[in-house]
């Protein structure tokens, strides 16, 4: 009998409902949208920040130190330490390989070079210095639970532009930075002997390379040919690592060896700097692993920024929906005084006619939340779609949140005026006071 | 009489007075707090992105075809002719001098050990970059420098308070390691048959070229190495939009025409997407939530309008004119649009402003050009919800009264 | 005495329901109207119809030698505000003016508000002390004076009352009613519709309404020997 007359206490005066309703659906459509987006946002904006290139650098533990001025090495060649590029295939395989988005190894070396139209000691035959610098790009590694991993400077670097194309890997090939191109006068399609330890070595130059930076002096080209050149099959001398990370909080800064056993498990299975650094650290032996600090800080702290201010952002829309739509219960409830007046007058008990509201309420609180739930979720699909290219996960969190939302928001809305009604004397309500 | 009614619809009820201005004043607060946000944001995040250092770099126009470390360098007074400000956020400008040295722990006869073999007390090679040091945090905000006097657990802190004392330097991590040395420890830097000696202030961490390095004041530097008054590059952090930063450049190209002008395509570049992004996303979100909102306060509006039905329905009977019924109710709703708008846009104001101090640790400055936006929109908010009123107007009165009964 | 209304085959339908059909009568100025019939007969559909509140579907009603059956909307208006005076049987009162502000609105819709035009209506009706007293803070009996003062402010051509003693007490009533008489007197025409015969023989005719049509008109006396309204006082401080 209850659900009878909720139900067609529900049904009656439409217009009012489907107002009420439509502000309830509208109100939760804002939360709705506002969480989906804020709860998957710091998952795509991490991604997005990866542009910046390696936020890792990896060098041997032995080395010497470096004598780099302006990009160029001044260490004697032999001089240092250098890591077996057979080992990076591990990198594959840590607790958090599938945060790594890329790696390359680099192995520098300082060489003559001319380019090979050049006639041997004519005017343009004298040899030119320069920094051949071996490294990798899309190269492939095979992942142990099978698939495909493509790596490279691609990914470490994704700033640097090639006109032309990138060399591939097991050719002869090479990329020239622009300045030193601009100065031997060297274009796509030439070819370059580089000269090293006495030997020479032609390669087909297939692109330029513009970096803005100490590159666009080098020339570029598969690793194992600057192995070759500086007599190093198999090693390299420094790797740069792109990985996902999750900004650095106030545990993520303390020392891991302080930490008890549940904090270190509970700091290794978070995708910390730090902690991805250790792991990388524990997978390359006699390696040496920093993070890139100008990146990775900048990156974190503007992650956490952004966090943040959506957080609140997305609070304030929460809250300030939940405000009009209470607002819009209030008034639906001022005007049903008459009508509880009515049924008191009738002799029905003050409990009764409270819970009959209430569950009237609750059920408006459902459908318009549902409603709003699905109309928030398409606005979040598109805002991504716009945004990110693609539409935001939905997390299971959200419906059961906006439904107690929505059920909260009409009772406690209407709390108020229909508590005095209830309380109040039915003839001063019949009586319109 | 106009207004004496007024007053009248007004003051009506107090319950009813209490819950337009609720939804009237959230609407206007949210609407205000995200506009503000938004508008503020822009400049805040450029600013956010200097965090990853410098994104300009000047280096002399004319690089040999050798490279010899001291060679290709320019006049350090091109700092002076940086502008200190760029379209509102100042700019920060730094010189760097680098030449290779020798380096060696100065170890006082007391503190001599003979065990310490040879070896430690060779001197190692190493870069030595002379520089502003007081001027670091501006152009590399996310190195970190380690303190540790007299056998205290180091604390690690930004290289903010770096040294000031001209003696001062600062080691690299993996330079001190070579050399051994810790805080406090005095080191000898000779080149070419010069010397310097300077105190170790703290020890540096960049995950870069500098861990390997010794930091001096500029001066010391170019003593050592014979080049008064020069710089190898100028680091150069410029805050401002993809746009700004181009500008910028272009500035100074044309001011500094013996000098080679480039941006850090690392940072410019990925800046600029990112901040395209999140800007969008902000943008994004306002924009539906501020439109939902506007929607909301209507609904929630034309709601309470629909209260009026009976009045709108008495004033028809006694003939009063469509027109004349409709001002009276389109006026109140208009100021408590007005009311309610103006305490929004206070209380957003403050939301902003409390939020951009949480986030930004600088609060939002208030922008009063947001005012008249936010409270023509409510007005027009609260005007638009009392829009079913028309609707009732059309309706003939005794349908509104066999509607009541 | 020249005709104030001719009503002539005057038919109302809502939908596939015809309220009135087919209705005739002429109401002669200065005459109290009494209109009966049981409930469903089209009375309250009628009083709706020549108070402008809603228009015929078919038929010719003319007011004060005006047609007002195809007037629009505005002009219906305007003739509510200048020709016609309602009294309901729920007073309908704005709930958040007082007495006073109550009979301006009336004026503010018909010209301009003035106030010491409506506190003399006021005082004719005995409510010269309650000038400043909302709607709730008045009797049942109060607030239809308030009405009646409405209804007469801007000297309506017709009053038309709807069971205008329906939700008052015995005394209240005597005290209406002998208003209503006063006006009576004074030349205003009146149309009253109740059910209550002894209200119905005030009246100087008599319309009987049955099943929308007309049943019967006849003539009231005027006065009855032993009726139970004989003795009527007038309220204190009344004069018309």
């Amino acid at each position: 009998m209850f659900l009878r007359i909720v139900g067609e206490c529900f049904a009656r005066r439409p217009r009012r409902k489907v107002l009420a309703g439509v502000v309830l659906s509208l109100g939760m459509a804002v939360a709705t949208g506002a969480l989906s987006v804020s709860l998957d946002v710091g998952d795509r904006l991490a991604r997005e920040f990866r542009r910046l290139g390696a936020n890792l650098v990896v060098t041997p533990r032995a080395d010497s130190l470096r004598l780099e001025v302006g990009g160029v090495d001044y260490r004697p060649a032999n001089a240092g330490a250098f890591l077996p590029a057979a080992d990076l295939p591990k990198l594959r395989e840590i607790f958090w390989r599938n945060n790594v988005v890329g790696f390359a190894p680099v192995l520098e070396v300082p060489i003559t070079f001319r380019p090979s139209f050049a006639a041997v000691g004519g005017p343009a035959g004298d040899a030119a210095q320069a920094t051949l610098l071996g490294t990798w790009h899309s190269h492939e590694i095979a992942a142990s639970e099978g698939g495909r991993f493509v790596t490279g400077v691609e990914k470490t670097n994704p700033w640097w532009r090639v006109q032309g194309r990138w060399f591939s890997e097991g050719a002869d090939e090479c990329v020239v930075g622009e300045r030193v191109a601009q100065r031997a006068g060297l274009r796509v399609g030439d070819t370059v002997v580089v000269q090293a330890r006495g030997q020479g070595k032609v390669l087909h130059i297939s692109g330029l390379l513009a970096t803005g930076g100490s590159e666009d002096d080098d020339i570029v080209a598969p690793l194992p040919i600057a192995q070759e050149a500086a007599g190093k099959p198999g090693l390299y001398r420094r790797l740069y690592v792109s990985v996902l990370t999750k900004p650095e909080d106030a545990f993520a800064r303390r020392d891991p060896s302080t930490m008890t056993p549940e904090e270190y498990e509970r700091w290794y299975c978070t995708p910390y700097i730090s902690s991805i650094a250790l792991q990388i650290g524990q997978a390359l032996p006699g390696s040496d692993v920093q993070p890139i600090r100008s990146v990775a800080e900048g990156e974190g702290r503007l992650l956490s920024r952004v966090s943040v201010l959506l957080w609140l952002v997305t609070f304030a829309a929460v809250l300030a929906s939940a405000l009009a739509v209470g607002a819009t219960s209030a008034a639906t409830a001022l005007e049903r005084q008459a009508e509880i007046g009515l049924m008191r007058a009738l002799g029905a008990q003050s409990r009764t006619v409270a819970a009959l509201l209430g569950a009237e309420q609750l059920l408006l609180g459902l459908v318009g939340g549902a409603m709003g739930y699905a109309a928030g979720i398409f606005v979040a699909r598109l805002l991504g779609e716009a945004l990110f290219g693609a539409a935001p996960k939905e997390p299971m969190l959200v419906l059961p949140l906006v439904l107690t939302l929505a059920a909260c928001v009409a009772l406690g809305g209407s709390l108020l005026p229909l508590r005095r009604a209830v309380r109040h004397d039915p003839a001063a309500i019949l009586r319109g006071e | 009489m106009f207004w004496r009614i007024e007053r009248r619809l007004l003051g009506a009820s107090r319950g009813r007075l209490a819950v337009v201005l609720l939804a009237l004043a959230s609407g206007g607060t949210i609407i205000t707090a995200l506009v503000n946000l938004e508008l503020d944001t822009s400049r805040k995040l450029t600013r956010e992105f200097r965090a990853f250092g410098a994104n300009v770099i000047l280096s002399a126009r004319e690089q040999p075809a050798i490279r010899v470390p001291t060679e290709g360098v320019l006049d350090a007074s091109v700092v002076a002719r940086i502008p200190s400000e760029w379209e509102g956020q100042r700019v920060a400008a730094v010189p760097f001098l680098y030449l290779i040295a020798q380096a060696k722990p100065i170890v006082s006869p007391s503190q001599a050990d003979p065990s310490d073999s040879v070896a430690a007390l060779s001197p190692t090679m190493l870069v030595v970059a002379g520089t502003r040091l007081a001027g670091l945090p501006q152009v590399a905000p996310g190195w970190k420098t380690v303190r540790g006097l007299m056998g205290s657990v180091p604390q690690g802190e930004s290289v903010r308070s770096a040294a000031r004392s001209p003696e001062a330097c600062l080691v690299g991590t993996r330079a001190a390691q070579h050399l051994g040395v810790i805080p406090g420890d005095e080191l000898l830097l000779s080149a070419g048959g010069l010397q310097e000696s300077c105190a170790v202030e703290a020890t540096l961490t960049a995950g870069g070229p500098e861990d390997d390095q010794v930091l001096v004041p500029l001066g010391a530097a170019q003593k050592l190495a014979g080049l008064p008054g020069r710089a190898s590059l100028v680091q150069v952090s410029v805050p401002g939009t993809g746009a700004a930063v181009d500008r910028f450049l272009a500035r100074l190209s044309a001011g500094l025409p013996d000098v080679a002008v480039r941006p850090v395509r690392q940072f410019t570049e990925a800046e600029a997407l990112l901040y395209a992004r999140i800007h969008n996303l902000l943008l994004g979100i306002v924009a539906v939530v501020g439109l939902l909102t506007v929607l909301c306060v209507m609904t929630a509006m034309a709601t309470l309008s629909l209260e009026r039905a009976r009045d709108v329905g008495l004033m028809k009977m006694l003939g009063g004119p469509i027109s004349r019924i409709l001002r009276l109710f389109l006026v109140e709703a208009g100021t408590l649009g007005l009311v309610g708008g103006a305490l929004g846009t206070l209380m957003g104001m403050a939301l902003s402003a409390w939020v951009g101090r949480r986030v930004f640790g600088v609060g939002a400055a208030p922008r009063w050009e947001i005012v008249p936006f936010t409270l023509s929109l409510m007005v027009m908010m609260a005007v638009a919800g009392a829009f079913p009123l028309r609707l009732l107007a059309r309706v003939k009165p005794a349908a509104i009264f066999r509607g009541e009964a | 005495m020249s005709a104030m209304i001719e009503v002539r085959a005057l038919v109302k339908e809502y939908g596939p329901v015809r309220a009135l059909n087919g209705v005739s009568f002429t109401v002669w100025a200065g005459e109290w109207i009494a209109i009966m019939g049981p409930s469903g007969s089209g009375k309250t559909t009628l009083v709706n119809i020549l108070g402008g509140l809603d228009t015929p579907s078919s038929g010719r009603v003319a007011v004060s030698g005006a047609e007002i059956s195809s007037l629009t909307e505005a002009e219906l208006a305007r003739y509510r505000a200048e020709q016609v005076g309602f009294v309901f049987q729920q007073f309908h009162l704005v709930p958040y003016l007082n007495a006073l502000e109550n009979v301006m609105l009336a004026q503010y819709f018909h010209s301009m508000a003035d106030e010491r035009e409506a506190a003399e209506a006021l005082r004719r009706v005995g409510l010269g002390e309650r000038l400043e007293h909302l709607p709730s803070q008045l009797s049942g009996g109060e607030q239809q004076r308030v009405a009646i003062a409405r209804a007469v402010i801007n000297d309506p051509k017709i009053i038309l009352a709807d069971e205008p003693t329906g939700n008052l007490d015995e005394a209240n009533e005597r005290i209406i009613l002998s208003l209503f008489q006063e006006l009576h007197r004074s030349g205003q025409t009146l149309l009253v519709v109740t059910h209550d015969p002894s209200i119905a023989q005030l009246a100087d005719r008599r319309i009987e309404l049955a099943h929308g049509r007309l049943a019967r008109i006849s003539a009231a006396p005027m006065e009855e020997e032993n009726g139970p309204l004989t003795a009527l006082s007038r309220p204190a401080g009344a004069s018309w």
